[in-house]
């Protein structure tokens, strides 16, 4: 039975990821030009590699149609409902590390943590006539971390699909939930993590998705020790 | 099979409610999904049937019936009092149980006696269940926003920390947590030795430090939040950090919280907890007592009906009464209701307009009625 790994298909991710199967002994060559989506691994014909966008193979791993995936824990947790029953994380890459942050305008003295977040949310509306509202393309994450979390109910989610640190100068929304890595963008458009605002400490995975005919595949046994062992 | 089917105990629900005076109001399927998601909160996106229309306005379909009919009455300006009632599906994604299925109710808008409307959804709720399930014992559980609020304000905690507790009221996990955090110390962390100096001294040249620092980093624009209400809540704060509820109090929320009895003696353990704590409560009792006097004017046996002090709704438009009917020994809650007061306004009525309501599930009506 042939086993499908979902691989990035461009940038830094893609090579990180060539990069670590390499080492596992498991290298990958393209199937026609250097371009193609498809590829496959040197010596190993039950193995296809598919390359996709990083986003579209955590959708692909929750349906099941791909058995492996390298891909950001994020869009994970964020693209899948019931995650940990769908996939496997089998090992972090150590690479492509970003964080899920709560933000707010670092003028606000007063809010320092999710706390203190709550209380301005809990009388935003008597204040300002509407609820607080947070540009996020995190739905699920934040969803979690206010609600569940933090019991914060009295927030409007914002969808944001790109430049989310400018929306409070903006003034699109008043904080906002989003990635980062150095921080430096955030600071630069003077917006502060709160100290208990991280959601979710992410980097690059190899996930597999659960299926029970995994079970008596050799081959994924097989490739899950290589890419362990290859860290 | 969903129960897509109007339930086959329609006909007489609808003239029950029609003999209670309730006149019906339908609504349509399809709603903006603003209002649900401000009233209710993002928690709701998950649960409710989301959909777009052409022009990118956020539809659902109804995930209840209690805002459209206030935004119903809001826009037709009929006047107060009035009593409506509706019958219809709602849609809602479940984890168990159906995704679309049937509610109807009753809402009084515009009451003014609050103890004997109070008085009356209660019974209504309870007499048509009745009605639709005879010889069943069903049994009642009452709770009190307002008499929680009342016990909160009495223990003369600082206002942040009220509102923090009856805000978190229904929320058994949360409150509980907030309570540890009540009873042990906290420090206020991330300001700069500058802003903690400003605090303390000026508040003047604070807000004016927060403008300037707003004004360079060209946020002062958009900003939402003044440079006013970040020092006033700058203030609040430093002087919520240094509040602990001491161990009497505590405790005394704590008992407060797990009192269960049956209604009739409430009134009674609740003067005595007052008294035995000494905290003044006379006026969120009175209104407590006039309830449970008003369901006894209606003929009600009060035996089956439970107070628990804990039971609440953690949403901010409820204010007093809240109540649930099951059968007796059963979970499944057959009938749902309370007071929304601060609804209608939420809503954008010009007035305060107070409202007290339930919702019936007839779909687990439906299989009561089979057992």
């Amino acid at each position: 039975m042939t086993v499908t790994i979902a691989l990035p298909s461009k940038g830094r991710m893609k090579d990180e990821a060539a990069a670590i199967f390499e080492r596992a002994g498991l290298p990958i060559v393209a199937v026609g030009s250097d371009r193609s989506y498809r590829g496959r691994v040197e010596g190993a014909d039950d193995i296809e590699i598919a390359f996709l966008s990083a986003s579209e193979i955590a959708r692909e791993l929750g349906a099941g149609s791909v058995d492996f995936g390298v891909t950001g824990e994020d869009l994970i947790r964020e693209g899948l409902a019931d995650a940990d029953a769908k996939v496997e994380i089998v090992a972090p890459l150590g690479f492509g590390r970003a964080d899920v942050v709560v933000a707010v305008p670092e003028i606000w003295l007063d809010v320092d943590s999710m706390a203190d977040l709550g209380d301005v949310a809990s009388d935003f509306r008597s204040r300002h006539g509407r609820r607080l509202q947070i540009a996020t393309k995190y739905w699920r994450l934040t969803q979690q971390h206010f609600s569940s979390q933090h019991g914060i109910q009295l927030y409007r989610i914002v969808e944001s699909l790109g430049a989310t640190e400018g929306a409070p100068a903006a003034g699109q929304a008043d904080i906002i939930v989003d990635i980062t890595s150095t921080g430096s963008t955030l600071k630069a458009n003077h917006l502060k993590i709160l100290s208990d605002g991280v959601i979710l400490k992410s980097q690059a995975c190899l996930v597999r998705a659960r299926k029970p005919s995994h079970h008596e595949n050799p081959r994924v046994a097989a490739i899950v020790k290589a890419v362990r062992a290859a860290l | 099979m969903p129960l897509i089917n109007m339930p086959e105990f329609a006909g007489p629900l609808l003239d029950d409610f029609a003999a209670r005076g309730a006149q019906r109001i339908d609504t349509p399927v399809i709603q903006p999904a603003a209002p649900f998601l401000d009233m209710a909160g993002e928690d709701l996106r998950r649960r409710i049937f989301l959909t777009e229309s052409e022009t990118g306005e956020s539809l659902c379909l109804r995930p209840e019936f209690t805002i459209p009919v206030c935004l119903r009455h809001i826009e037709t300006v009929t006047g107060t009092p009035r009593r409506y009632c509706y019958l219809g599906e709602v849609f809602r994604q479940r984890r168990d149980g159906d995704n679309e299925f049937y509610q109807a109710g009753i809402e009084d808008l515009g009451e003014t006696d609050i103890a004997a409307a109070d008085a009356r959804a209660v019974t209504d709720a309870l007499q048509i269940l009745a009605n639709l399930l005879p010889g069943r014992r069903l049994s009642v559980r009452l709770g009190d926003q307002g008499v929680f609020e009342a016990v909160v304000r009495a223990l003369g905690l600082p206002g942040g920390w009220q509102k923090r507790l009856i805000q978190s009221f229904g929320n058994t996990a949360h409150l509980k947590h907030l309570l540890q955090r009540l009873a042990s110390p906290q420090t206020v962390a991330g300001l700069s030795a500058e802003t903690a100096a400003l605090v303390r001294k000026d508040e003047a040249a604070l807000i004016d430090h927060i403008d300037r620092t707003m004004q360079d980093t060209g946020y002062s624009t958009n900003a939402s939040r003044s440079p006013r209400e970040i020092a006033a809540r700058l203030k609040e704060k430093l002087a919520l950090a240094e509040t602990r509820l001491d161990g009497t109090a505590l405790l005394l929320l704590s008992e407060f919280l797990s009192l269960e009895l049956p209604l009739a003696e409430a009134p009674a353990a609740l003067a005595g907890f007052g008294d035995a704590a000494g905290l003044s409560l006379t006026l969120a009792l009175k209104g407590f007592e006039q309830r449970v006097n008003a369901l006894a004017d209606l003929g009600m046996d009060l035996s089956g009906i439970t107070y628990r002090a804990a039971f609440g709704r953690p949403l901010d438009y409820y204010t007093g009464l809240v109540f649930e009917v099951t059968r007796a020994g059963d979970d499944a809650v057959l009938a749902g209701g309370g007071r929304f007061d601060r609804l209608l306004t939420l809503l954008g009525a010009r007035e305060d307009i107070p409202a007290v309501g339930f919702s019936l599930w007839l779909d687990r009506i439906e299989q009561a009625r089979a057992r």
